[in-house]
């Protein structure tokens, strides 16, 4: 004997709403629980800080007792404050340096070593090993190589026919210039890698067309490599100015900011305010300012991109 | 950076929220057995927290004193973590006087106007803010003069004898120099902006940092230099380049002289036992003075040195008070006092048994000058105790690498530095 479901009875439809919202539940707890240990480290360790440090601008906290509020007196101070336009000054003066001469330097050398040559992993690792060196024997070794009398780079200067050579970290107007030497050939490795995997994704076709057509070496870097490049190079653009912005532990183990103040930088006033005069309040003012720096470069840095793709 | 003191200033305002009523809960009894906690730093090679609590505990059997180590370099800004979060030591070290007044204005430091000092302890008044002494001083280094004997020998100038001054100090640098031809300098000056700032403090009349004047820093600078540029001693890029340390270029017989505080006596006797330092006779005497109104033994030489003390944290429980104003009034006494200085440890109290004690460690030098400047200075305190002491202190250091590295003009560098003082400072 057969049975036969009515025709018209439904097919279960009520039991597909519940068991739709009890999986979406189910992905939903899943993907909070994927995201919350990142996110509660990262609240707990930056957002709520960064919001706090926001607070702490408009107060004269000094790490005791209660944080009065003095609204923009911080802020007013600032832009009176000599050390503060030094330290601005000199942190634009450390970026206008290091991010073109860093760009230059790891794209050079991304191009030459992405070619198929014997030993070339050598020469990779090579480049990248001063990225993972500590900063404190980076520090060691090239103020033993500025000493303005025994270095061995004034020794081949002065062998070149450079009389007087430069005094480096000990002379106020070359110290800067001296980290920006020793920061990209720090940093130079970390920018190769990032552009010799951009210059994977250029399509070997576009070359080999270039190349039929006539075009030079020269002219396929312009017209073909650099093109191709142009979401690496914006990336490490963006990366390289906050970086460069923010720069603080070669400085602080390299000259301490000085001769004078003729290094010091945004950051290491910051730690100075902090830190050792524990102006809690007015640092935290200062870091708003090299925040608000990061930011508006880095937006317009996303501007000028979005036109060009346009 | 900026994430990181975010960091800070968050967990520290966080945990102090959270701790602040976690603390206070618990408050022992003041007969009964009491545990103070005492913060100190790199305890295996700084032995004197651990002499100072045994002779306490031994005093009194019924106190316990735990120490609560924190890194060296960083002991001020972990200790004011730890207070403002309301875990710090019940007696809290103060490394350094600078910071004495962030920790008086927080309201961090207990009233300690009532422990009793000995007389003539040293550098009670470093910790003395509106007429309330918020700590007692322990320790006190005081800056002297080391001399190396054999290369004072080897160049044929005779030794310092307590009158010099420094035209007399750079005299003998520059004698001792050319008598070794090259085998090593006449003097050493560290990087520190101490080395030359400090005896400016102390010595030239009328030298006050919180007045914003510096010009009484001009002619020690201009010695200083005169002393570089002629050779007489390793200059300051060269120094810096080479990371030199006082206690190499000295204990291995670089330089003849060098301007160090008293610390160095135990580490110098230490060396020489090891061999990191080598074999010679050495002795201490007077530093230079700013002119001969207070040189001699006759006289009292003028020096800088800052103190070291305990201070008593304001947020300790009540049954703990009476124990750790104890521990301070031990810590202080003439017992203390002797027992810091048979580990070669300079104490805020110097008496004729402290000296004695002190030049019986195996090694010390033994000649009578020696004793004589160990037991009679007048030490000026390095930094003023004032909450603007810090700032300008940074300011001074930024004027003394510009100096030294000769980036900048003497008279420049002070008209610069006297400029941002009165931008950046709140000076009298």
């Amino acid at each position: 004997m057969a049975i036969t479901a009515a025709p018209d009875a439904p097919v279960a439809p009520p039991r597909k709403r519940p068991q739709r919202a009890r999986a979406r539940r189910r992905n939903t707890l899943i993907a909070w629980s994927f995201i919350l240990p990142n996110f509660i480290g990262f609240g707990s360790l930056t957002l709520v800080p960064i919001i706090v440090l926001f607070y702490m601008s408009f107060t004269n906290w000094n790490v005791f007792g209660k944080a009065d509020w003095v609204g923009l007196a911080n802020f007013e101070r600032l832009l009176g404050d000599g050390s503060f336009q030094i330290a601005f000054g000199n942190t634009l003066y450390y970026s206008a340096l290091h991010i073109p001469l860093t760009i230059l330097v790891s794209l050079t050398l991304a191009l030459l070593l992405n070619n198929k040559l014997r030993g070339v992993a050598f020469f990779r690792t090579a480049a990248f090993f001063p990225y993972i060196t500590s900063i404190v024997a980076i520090a060691v070794v090239w103020n033993l190589m500025f000493s303005p009398d025994y270095g061995p780079i004034n020794e081949i200067l002065r062998f070149v026919g450079f009389a007087e050579p430069p005094g480096w970290l000990t002379s106020a107007d070359w110290a800067m210039p001296a980290v920006v030497i020793v920061s990209t050939w720090r940093d130079m490795g970390y920018y190769m890698i990032l552009f010799l995997a951009g210059l994977q994704t250029v399509p070997r076709e576009l070359h080999e067309a270039a190349r039929v057509d006539g075009a030079g070496v020269i002219q396929r870097f312009f017209n073909v490599t650099l093109p191709c490049l142009r979401p690496t190079m914006f990336f490490v653009t963006v990366i390289l100015t906050i970086n460069s912005f923010k720069i603080f532990d070669l400085i602080l183990v390299m000259t301490e900011g000085g001769p004078g103040q003729s290094t010091l930088v945004l950051s290491q006033f910051i730690y100075r305010k902090g830190f050792e005069e524990s102006q809690f309040g007015y640092a935290s003012a200062a870091s708003v300012a090299l925040f608000f720096l990061c930011i508006t470069v880095t937006v317009a840095q996303f501007l000028w991109n979005k036109r060009r793709s346009a | 950076m900026k994430r990181n003191i975010a960091a800070a200033v968050g967990l520290a305002l966080a945990a102090s929220l959270t701790l602040a009523s976690c603390s206070g809960g618990t408050t022992e009894t003041p007969d009964g057995p009491v545990t103070l906690s005492l913060s100190g730093w790199s305890i295996d090679t700084t032995p004197e927290f651990q002499v100072l609590a045994d002779g306490f505990e031994a005093k009194y059997p019924d106190v316990t004193v735990e120490l609560k180590e924190y890194d060296a370099g960083e002991y001020n800004t972990l200790l004011t973590a730890d207070l403002a979060a309301g875990s710090g030591p019940d007696i809290i070290t103060q490394k350094e006087v600078k910071y004495v007044p962030t920790l008086q204005e927080g309201g961090q430091l207990l009233d300690v106007s009532d422990v009793e000092l000995p007389d003539g302890i040293g550098g009670a008044s470093s910790y003395i803010v509106d007429g309330v002494s918020y700590a007692v001083p322990y320790r006190q280094d005081s800056w002297v003069l080391y001399y190396n004997m054999d290369l004072f020998d080897q160049a044929g100038v005779d030794y310092p004898d307590g009158s010099w001054t420094w035209d007399d100090y750079a005299d003998a640098a520059a004698e001792v120099t050319d008598g070794l031809a090259g085998a090593a300098k006449g003097a050493y000056l560290h990087r520190w902006q101490s080395t030359t700032q400090g005896f400016a403090n102390a010595q030239a009349p009328n030298a006050d940092i919180l007045s914003g004047d510096f010009g009484h820093f001009a002619g020690y600078y201009e010695n200083v230099l005169a002393l570089q540029d002629a050779g007489s001693q390793v200059d300051f890029n060269t120094s810096s380049a080479n990371q030199l340390s006082y206690q190499g270029e000295f204990g291995t017989q670089k330089a003849a002289m060098l301007p160090m505080g008293t610390w160095y006596v135990a580490t110098l006797i230490a060396q020489q036992e090891s061999g990191d330092a080598d074999d010679f006779a050495w002795g201490i005497a007077p530093a230079p003075q700013f002119s001969s109104s207070t040189t001699g033994t006759d006289k009292t030489p003028v020096t800088f040195g800052d103190p070291t003390g305990f201070g008593i944290n304001a947020n300790i429980d009540e049954g703990k008070i009476q124990a750790a104003k104890d521990f301070l009034a031990y810590a202080a006494s003439e017992e203390a006092a002797q027992a810091l200085a048979a580990i070669g440890i300079t104490p805020a109290l110097t008496n004729d048994a402290v000296v004695e004690t002190y030049f019986a460690v195996a090694g010390a030098p033994t000649d009578e000058l020696s004793k004589f400047t160990y037991a009679e200075h007048d030490t000026k305190p390095e930094n003023p105790t004032s909450n603007q002491a810090a700032i300008v202190q940074g300011i001074l250091g930024d004027m003394h690498s510009a100096i030294m590295s000769e980036s900048e003009a003497i008279d420049s560098a002070i008209e610069n530095a006297e400029k941002r003082a009165e931008n950046e400072a709140d000076l009298n």
